[in-house]
């Protein structure tokens, strides 16, 4: 028979589930969805690299700095640890402690995305980018062909261009990309214009000459990587013009490099993004004004924060170190 | 909110995080120190372990938490161990022959990395 509450005598709720709130078992939920998502990565990078012959490891070929990422691992710890005083700041009705170190943790997010930052930097710096790696000699050499040929084409167009601004030439040829016509163009112009601008337009035939010998050598399959690597330091060091292939990359294959970078960048990428919704939950709770109440999303995001340090915790040592 | 976890005596947060600290070291120095891989794998693989369970019992207090933990939390980890098995025998042991430009390129990429480190042991 059921029991029917009458007024006077207080009925205690009846839980039923879990004895914990509905937003924790929720985080929980998705936490186990999350354990799923970044295990798929991981478990994918491990099954690929056992199943590859070969991995770059060598530090000055991937740009891989352990201490970067020793730092980091030390920065997301710290910040592990301020969250569980926060909430237990929280716990002990303490705001203004709490407070304090929610601000520590989102400072400590922002370190740590700095420094990742910096990392990937370096990669974009020497592209190490997923589809951009020469994986071996041929290929190194035909990315050198292929980028010295897009520096050249990039300065052609600009010093015709600057040959009509100046008036030392009519107007740009028919197509406007036609390199021969546009040479012309340069070489008149060259006879034309004096001083410093003389210069550059007459400096185009050495800059063209010097990059065809190296072209020519490539397609012939006559230089070999170093003889390439030699000629292109050589037209980059060139005081007038040598600037113009700054954004050539040195000749530096690196096999397996591609799924080396593709499986860095998928689950650094991943995590940072992680790190940045954690950041955004942490700045709904600081922009309150009062924290009352706020226990169990303090809870919940912390939960949340643990995991993208626990996920960092594994990665640290599969990207870094092994 | 009154969880079940919030009867027990926490511990030191802090102690926590000074093991924390320690387990990170001695992943770096298992970096700087030259190990055979498959130890220096197995030693680094161990810490990180022994880190997530630090993490997870006492800064997500899954230790004060009651039976549900392991009903959650099993089955997501028995799919996320099973996609690495399953593609194992495929990707990871390949029991076929792999016909692809690394593969080919392997052989002469290990002959000149073992070529130059000969001139470098005799230079020395």
């Amino acid at each position: 028979m059921s029991q029917t509450p009458t007024a006077g005598h207080a009925v205690p709720p009846i839980k039923m589930g879990l004895a914990i709130s509905n937003s924790k078992l929720c985080m929980w939920l998705f936490l186990g969805t999350e354990i799923m998502f970044f295990t798929a990565f991981i478990g994918t990078y491990i099954v690929l690299r056992m199943g590859s012959k070969g991995w770059p490891t060598d530090p000055d070929v991937t740009h891989i700095r352990v201490a970067a990422g020793g730092i980091n691992t030390f920065v997301l710890i710290l910040s592990s640890y301020f969250v569980v005083v926060a909430h237990e700041a929280m716990g002990a009705h303490d705001y203004g402690r709490a407070r304090k170190f929610l601000q520590w943790t989102f400072a400590l997010a922002l370190v740590f995305l700095g420094i990742k930052g910096y990392e990937y930097y370096g990669k974009i710096d020497h592209d190490i980018l997923p589809g951009h790696i020469a994986e071996n000699d041929q290929q190194a050499k035909a990315k050198v062909l292929r980028e010295s040929e897009a520096a050249v084409a990039k300065r052609l167009e600009y010093l015709a261009a600057e040959a009509i601004s100046s008036k030392v030439a009519e107007k740009l040829p028919e197509p406007k990309d036609d390199a021969t016509k546009l040479k012309a163009l340069l070489a008149e112009a060259g006879s034309k214009a004096e001083g410093k601008a003389g210069e550059e337009f007459r400096g185009f035939g050495e800059m063209f000459k010097k990059f065809d010998l190296m072209k020519q050598g490539i397609l012939r399959e006559d230089l070999s990587l170093d003889d390439v690597e030699s000629q292109l330091t050589a037209l980059k060091a060139n005081e007038q013009w040598g600037y113009v292939f700054k954004s050539v990359h040195e000749p530096h294959p690196i096999l397996y490099g591609n799924i080396f970078a593709s499986c860095y960048f998928l689950m650094t990428g991943f995590h940072a993004l992680h790190v940045i919704i954690g950041m955004l939950l942490f700045w709904i709770v600081l922009k309150q004004t009062n924290l009352q109440g706020w226990h169990d999303f303090v809870e919940n995001s912390g939960l949340y924060w643990h995991f993208v340090d626990l996920v960092w915790i594994f990665l640290f040592p599969l990207l870094y170190i092994v | 909110m009154h969880d079940d976890h919030s009867q027990h005596e926490h511990p030191k947060y802090a102690v926590i995080f000074g093991a924390l600290c320690v387990f990170t070291l001695i992943s770096i120095l298992a970096d700087v120190v030259h190990l055979p891989w498959a130890v220096k794998v197995v030693a680094v693989l161990s810490v990180a372990t022994c880190k997530a369970l630090c993490v997870m019992a006492w800064f997500m207090h899954l230790k004060f938490e009651r039976g549900w933990k392991y009903v959650l939390l099993a089955p997501t980890t028995i799919l996320a161990l099973g996609l690495p098995l399953a593609l194992t025998p495929d990707i990871g042991e390949h029991y076929y022959h792999q016909d692809v430009p690394q593969a080919a390129d392997f052989a002469e990429h290990e002959a000149r990395a073992a070529a130059h480190h000969g001139s470098a042991a005799t230079e020395h």
